[in-house]
């Protein structure tokens, strides 16, 4: 078990509002941990300071590359995803005016390094379609890999989301509430998924999400936030029994 | 139905059978097109004229289309980089001109003049796109249309000043192109069927060009920036970095069609910096559907041509600035897909009266999604 | 020290231009701000509601009455109602789509077409002058000499200035203005019309642009150019006073007004220029403008 993330003492102040509150974990690879709280706890401030999106305060962010940890706290969003952290939005942010398949390329292409081709066509390369091919498999997006993604269902776009964030081939990937606005349906079929890849991906998973069952199911590890801070942080049986988890949850709702 | 091994009589044979048999296919299209292309330099004079004009003005359009329907970025200023082109071409046929013909000789002198003039045009936009690019890409949406704007109107207040008696100020600098002698026949650059081939091969080469950009690995991730650039970064493209690029090769491009109005319109002006001039290629593209490749080769077959019409009818007064005002809100609130989403939807139409399913033609012939 | 050195060569007379000018680019600015500002909004056709108001100005004068401030009045009234046409046709299609700043600016570009045609179809393409009111045409000496109505225009625009300032800040309209601005969703929820209300900011930046164009017909001449011109130098005044901000458009138009008055004297050579360098480095440095926010 190695720590591929790390944070410590991680701050993010706007104003005179303390978003996360000196955050200090550690994730381990072949480990899902499932980041719950109630809402405005701070867990989408936490994915985006350690995204790069936003700058915290204070603290510090490490990831694992090549064996060893590096710093990112600085780095550009973009630099931290050539790093190997990838995301998925709670608010699907994918690319809608092109087609799935067209969605992975464009991760494909940027994974590969090829950005800069101005020479040969996107999709001439066999190599990157056989990889494309094997994305939409594994995601089983095969069916609808010609569909322009504004035509698609809403728990089909969510799907395309993680599709995206895997395209990368990243080292930790964290997903934020994968499950946003899916009816029951649509939300048992995520749920597998993430289980499939999680047993089929090298890649470590953290998630944050509301549906308790989502959580009970496949964490095995909860941390829970409040408040911007870490209230606790252990397997699912002591976590959820702790009275301070179900304090903080019914001071506010939950879903 | 071909091989390897078949000559080129043969392909050709056979596009020919492919185009006579078979109704109104692509290749019959295109060699009709082809045709239609030739015969039009013996037409009228005036007709070879803008016929000419049309092709740099849809040159111009397709190079800003690369930054605005494809990576999302709308330029007001664009004209910069087209006044770039005709000044750097002019300037070298002015001043060194001479010095290379005396140096060449008269009988092709003139032709590496213009050369050596293409080339300095093209340059000189490619180290002004640098930094400004560079600067201007760190810009979002409304901002960037300003910057651009603003240093678009900076370039025309330099080149009105005249800086060390350069620029010639507000008249411009003529351009001449002179004449050569190839294979003992004399040809008069300027001539207007001579120029109208020349302006042809180039532009359909940078036509080509501009597509195997926009089909390449580069095209797709400007797409992508143009969805969602938030997206993007998160995939570990430096969009910053890639706008840049973008924007370069547009200006080139943009230059590109900046030498070859000045050979035809043979003056360098510095209304070419205007924003009134930067205005053009954002008509254009727009009316002719942003969101197709030939999209701004169809507006600037419109911009071009219904000027030309309306100005034909005294009655109308040259009100096109009315009518393009208004095609221009009417093609933005209610048809986005512009003029060749017309066509395409009316294509599909006439072929589904007509039962014809010989082409596996996608509904999206294009389109850049 | 500097300046000492500078007042024996800038004339009274040439600092009135410049406030006059300043003062002119003011009403155009501030409207255009004040749209942009709560709208998201940038109007290119605000110099063509500028030359409308001119034109409607002149056309009062010599078909209904001849009397300047009835003109005034009546001129900058129609381009505002002008301003709601376009606003209520065309713009408010466009705010539910995603992505619609360009389009906006766009289909505003649509009319900067159309104005012009309009009126170079209505007035022809010959210049038009006007005469100032008689009460204040007189000519005044300091230095050299200068029209007397200019005192006047830089009086009014410094009314208009505060008078605006007031209605932001103090009238409840003013305060929805100034809510609806920073978020438009709460706004919304709370009850206000957003509709009507970005109507209203629209009628009310059009009267200013009208009426800016109304008072200055008399200093300029009146061509159908006149809008394509006054345009790009409220472009420069507003982004350098801060898109959305009144005092921001005040300080940015003196500036812009007394530059173009005074500028040649020292300048020869590049004083056309200076504005478009400003505007690119407060873009590049600050782009928010020099002021930025609304109702500061």
């Amino acid at each position: 078990m190695t720590t591929v993330l790390k944070t410590k003492e991680l701050q993010k102040q706007f104003g005179s509002l303390t978003a996360v509150d000196r955050v200090s974990l550690e994730f381990d690879d072949d480990e899902i941990t499932s980041i719950i709280g109630p809402n405005g706890a701070g867990k989408t401030t936490f994915y985006n300071l350690l995204t790069g999106v936003l700058q915290p305060t204070d603290g510090k962010i490490w990831l694992q590359k090549n064996g060893d940890l590096k710093d990112i706290t600085t780095l550009e969003p973009h630099e931290v995803a050539q790093a190997g952290l990838s995301r998925s939005y709670q608010i699907t942010n994918i690319f809608e005016g092109l087609t799935v398949r067209e969605n992975v390329r464009v991760a494909r292409i940027s994974h590969d390094n090829s950005r800069m081709d101005f020479r040969s066509r996107a999709d001439s390369d066999d190599e990157m379609e056989r990889d494309i091919d094997d994305i939409l498999a594994l995601t089983n997006l095969e069916e609808m890999a010609e569909v322009p993604c504004d035509e698609l269902s809403h728990g089909e776009k969510r799907t395309v989301e993680i599709a995206l964030a895997l395209s990368i081939e990243p080292n930790v990937f964290l997903l934020d509430e994968p499950t946003a606005g899916m009816n029951p349906t649509e939300t048992t079929k995520i749920v597998s998924l993430i289980q499939q890849l999680n047993r089929d991906v090298d890649s470590t998973f953290v998630v944050t999400e509301h549906n308790m069952d989502f959580v009970t199911d496949i964490s095995d590890r909860i941390v829970v936030l409040a408040e911007g801070a870490v209230l606790a942080d252990g397997v699912p049986e002591k976590v959820l029994n702790d009275e301070r988890v179900t304090k903080a949850y019914l001071g506010s709702e939950s879903t | 139905m071909s091989s390897d091994t078949e000559g080129i009589s043969d392909r050709v044979t056979a596009f020919g059978y492919q185009a006579v048999s078979e109704g109104w296919t692509r290749q019959r299209v295109s060699i009709l097109v082809a045709l239609g292309l030739v015969l039009l330099a013996f037409g009228p004079s005036f007709q070879v004229y803008l016929f000419t004009e049309f092709l740099i003005i849809a040159l111009f359009a397709l190079a800003f289309n690369l930054l605005y329907g494809y990576t999302g970025l709308l330029s007001f200023g664009h004209g910069l980089f087209f006044a770039g082109g005709s000044y750097g071409f002019a300037i070298v046929l002015r001043d060194l001109g001479p010095v290379i013909t005396d140096t060449v000789g008269s009988a092709l002198g003139p032709l590496i003049t213009i050369g050596v003039g293409a080339i300095v045009g093209v340059a000189l936009v490619l180290v002004i796109a640098i930094p400004v690019g560079w600067l201007s890409v760190r810009l979002e949406e409304i901002y960037f249309a300003l910057i651009t704007l603003a240093f678009g109107m900076l370039g025309f207040s330099v080149i009105i000043q005249n800086p060390a008696g350069i620029t010639n100020g507000t008249d411009g600098i003529l351009v001449l192109l002179g004449t050569i002698e190839l294979a003992g026949m004399e040809i008069r650059l300027g001539d207007r069927q001579v120029y109208y081939f020349f302006t042809l091969a180039i532009v359909a080469t940078s036509t080509y060009a501009i597509w195997r950009i926009v089909t390449s690995p580069f095209g797709v991730v400007c797409k992508a920036i143009r969805e969602s650039p938030d997206r993007a970064k998160a995939l570990g493209i430096d969009v910053t970095h890639h706008r840049w690029m973008t924007f370069i090769i547009s200006a080139i491009f943009v230059a590109v069609a900046g030498v070859l109005m000045a050979g035809l319109a043979n003056v360098a002006s510095p209304y070419q910096s205007h924003w009134s001039t930067s205005a053009i290629p954002v008509v254009a593209t727009v009316i002719g559907g942003a969101t197709f490749f030939a999209g701004p080769i169809a507006g600037a077959f419109v911009y071009l041509y219904v000027r030309w019409g309306i100005s034909r009818f005294p009655a109308l007064e040259a009100h096109w600035e009315l009518f393009f005002g208004a095609l221009l809100i009417a093609v933005v609130l209610y048809f986005k897909a512009g003029a060749v989403g017309g066509i395409l939807v009316l294509r599909d139409r006439l072929r589904k009266t007509m039962g014809n399913k010989t082409e596996t033609d996608s509904e999206t012939g294009g389109e850049n999604r | 020290m500097i300046l000492t050195n500078l007042v024996p060569l800038i004339g009274i007379a040439d600092i009135i231009v410049g406030l006059s000018l300043g003062s002119r680019l003011f009403l155009i600015a501030v409207g255009l701000s004040l749209i942009f500002g709560v709208l998201g909004v940038l109007n290119f056709a605000h110099g063509g509601l500028y030359m409308l108001g001119a034109y409607f100005a002149l056309a009062v004068t010599t078909s209904i009455v001849d009397n300047f401030w009835i003109a005034v009045v009546v001129g900058a009234l129609a381009v505002g109602f002008v301003g709601v046409l376009i606003e209520v046709s065309t713009i408010r299609p466009l705010y539910e789509r995603a992505e619609s700043d360009l389009d906006q600016l766009i289909v505003t570009f649509g009319f900067v077409l159309i104005l012009h045609e309009a009126v170079r179809f209505i007035w022809g393409s010959q210049p038009y002058s006007m005469d100032p009111p008689a009460v204040f045409d007189f000519s005044v000496q300091i230095g050299s000499q200068f029209n007397a109505y200019r005192l006047f225009v830089i009086v009014m625009a410094f009314f208009v200035m505060v008078g605006l300032w007031l209605f932001v800040n103090k009238t409840y309209f003013g305060s929805l203005v100034r809510g609806t601005s920073s978020d438009r969703e709460m706004a919304s929820m709370l009850g206000v019309d957003v509709s009507r209300l970005y109507t209203g900011v629209f009628f009310l930046g059009a009267f200013l642009a009208g009426l800016g164009g109304a008072l200055s017909a008399p200093l300029q001449s009146m061509s159908p150019a006149l809008g394509d011109q006054v345009i790009i130098d409220a472009f420069i005044v507003v982004v350098i006073g801060g898109l959305g901000s009144m005092s921001g458009a005040f300080v940015g138009a003196m500036f812009i007004g007394l530059l173009q008055s005074i500028g040649p004297q020292f300048i020869a050579a590049g004083h056309i220029a200076i504005p478009f360098l400003a505007m690119v480095l407060v873009l590049l440095f600050k782009p928010e403008g020099l002021f930025g926010g609304i109702g500061e």
